[in-house]
């Protein structure tokens, strides 16, 4: 078998086992939040305030230069903090493009924002033509869009996820929400657990996970495996909610240690 | 005589309305009581600890809880269906279900403080109930990062922290390692000292003997087959063989094979 058709019959596989190992180390893994770096020192409902009150000064100003001092601090911070920058740039910059791309290209062109012309090219017949106000507002919006997205990262990076639920009820976040997060948070690593035990299995018995049409139809039967496990444990799961004596308005220990 | 805190009279449960789960139970659980609750997997036993903890309501026949029919009227109102959860727990069989909180400490007190008990209270079982169960160490880690034998401890703290009248649990030893099954069976049976009343679902004959007075023996009909003393039950050798619960074992010692009916149904299914 060549080396080629190998690399084509595992795609689905490593996309499977990336994918299961980014969620995850993107949303459990607290091993940064274990380090005794600067940022893991802080008082949890500090370091969300000062966190939440830079994310409020990034979204007002208006200067991409001004926005891009805050994002320079966050790296500081980070390294500080005992984060690797290369991980810490990775785990950002996969979620920019996310949020930031599908607004900012549009905004570049003269249909979208007017203005005097910086740049035109033609494509598909057509003149399509980047204007400087159009440029100068998607630096602007991509530059918070990372700023603000480094900050959630490094919050959620440095601090236990129980004890941002915890900052998140001190704040006032309605019981219900937090409880939602909380819950979602918890069954999300189950379901990941599960997956990659499946996916073991699998290997196990046919010694790849995946082959061309046949891998397609496993993984396609494997999802929908998956979202009737999810059903039958969000109904057993309200159940054991119920015996406990809930009654749709959790109530919650004061003063819980932070 | 003890006051009757369960009382079925031919209750049927179907599934969407065409899968029975159960056909024409008859039981009667009086307090204090050891309650064990037998049979081949699919043959009801979840089913009727969930009726029990009023989760699911039966299609007919009747079930009364503390002589009140508990249906899903009694349940809906919040007054009587918070009196109905102090009064009785369930364990469930699986503990990912059980532990929904973000941390151990939280889905103990969680059971507690949704039924009223005062937070100094709560403080109080949070701390008997760690030491007990020798979970103080875990207490403020996230359940996924438990071991199955420590998640099953921490779903009958849960239960614990609650102190109800009468304790169901669903296969509470099921896959736990020798030592811990051994200190959960200690925790029933002191429980039971102190007057509670203990349902247990198990397919590990060997421990029935301990946490049951009462069997009674489900089939795949989806009714009660026969109740009984434990002894006498256990001791039917040909009844437990023709329903499924005892199978013959075959080993060898000094090179010589022996074979013998063997108790545990899971442990050694092929």
């Amino acid at each position: 078998m060549s080396r080629a058709f190998h690399i084509k019959s595992n795609f689905i596989e490593h996309s499977l086992i990336g994918a299961v190992t980014f969620i995850k180390d993107a949303t459990l893994c607290e091993e940064h939040a274990s380090h005794k770096g600067f940022l893991q020192a802080v008082d949890a409902r500090i370091k969300t305030m000062t966190f939440f009150a830079f994310l409020v000064v990034a979204v007002s100003l208006k200067s991409a230069l001004w926005i891009s001092w805050i994002y320079v601090s966050c790296l500081i911070l980070a390294v500080m903090s005992q984060i690797p920058l290369g991980f810490f740039l990775l785990r950002t910059w996969v979620f920019i493009p996310l949020f930031s791309f599908c607004i900012a290209i549009p905004a570049l062109f003269s249909f979208v924002t007017p203005g005097e012309p910086a740049w035109s090219f033609y494509f598909l017949g057509v003149k399509w033509i980047i204007t400087r106000p159009g440029l100068d507002g998607a630096i602007v919006f991509v530059v918070r869009v990372a700023t603000s997205v480094s900050l959630v990262v490094l919050l959620s990076l440095t601090t236990r996820h129980t004890q941002l639920l915890k900052v998140l009820r001190l704040f006032g976040v309605p019981q219900v929400f937090v409880l939602t997060v909380a819950m979602s948070y918890r069954y999300l690593y189950l379901f990941a657990q599960m997956l990659e035990n499946i996916l073991t299995a699998v290997k196990s018995r046919v010694g790849v996970v995946s082959a061309h049409q046949k891998g397609r139809k496993v993984v396609a039967w494997n999802i929908a495996n998956m979202w009737n496990r999810a059903q039958q444990m969000n109904e057993q799961v309200y159940l054991a909610m119920l015996s406990r004596g809930y009654t749709g308005e959790p109530r919650v220990l004061k003063g819980l240690p932070l | 005589m003890s006051e009757v805190l369960f009382e079925l009279k031919d209750v049927y449960y179907s599934y969407l309305g065409k899968y029975p789960a159960l056909c024409g139970i008859d039981m009667t659980i009086a307090q204090g009581e050891k309650i064990a609750v037998i049979g081949a997997n699919g043959t009801g036993k979840s089913t009727l600890l969930h009726l029990l903890d009023g989760l699911i309501f039966s299609d007919r026949g009747q079930l009364k809880a503390f002589g009140i029919p508990l249906t899903e009227d009694f349940i809906n109102d919040t007054e009587s269906s918070c009196n109905f959860r102090r009064k009785v727990g369930l364990v469930f069989q699986n503990a990912d279900i059980q532990l929904f909180c973000p941390t151990v400490r939280e889905d103990i007190v969680f059971g507690p403080l949704q039924l009223g008990v005062k937070d100094d209270e709560v403080q109080q079982r949070l701390l008997e109930i760690s030491r007990l169960l020798s979970i103080e160490h875990l207490l403020d880690r996230v359940p996924h990062q438990l071991s199955v034998g420590e998640k099953r401890k921490v779903a009958i703290a849960t239960v614990f922290a609650i102190d109800p009248e009468v304790f169901i649990l669903d296969e509470p030893t099921a896959g736990l390692d020798p030592l811990t099954v051994r200190h959960i069976i200690d925790l029933i049976l002191q429980a039971n000292q102190k007057g509670k009343t203990i349902i247990t679902s198990t397919h590990d004959l060997h421990t029935v003997g301990e946490i049951a007075d009462t069997v009674y023996v489900f089939d795949e009909a989806k009714t009660i087959v026969r109740q009984g003393k434990t002894e006498a039950i256990l001791s039917d050798r040909d009844f437990l063989s023709a329903h499924n619960l005892v199978h013959v074992h075959g080993h060898t010692h000094e090179h010589q094979l022996h074979v013998h009916p063997h108790l545990s149904l899971e442990k050694h299914s092929l």
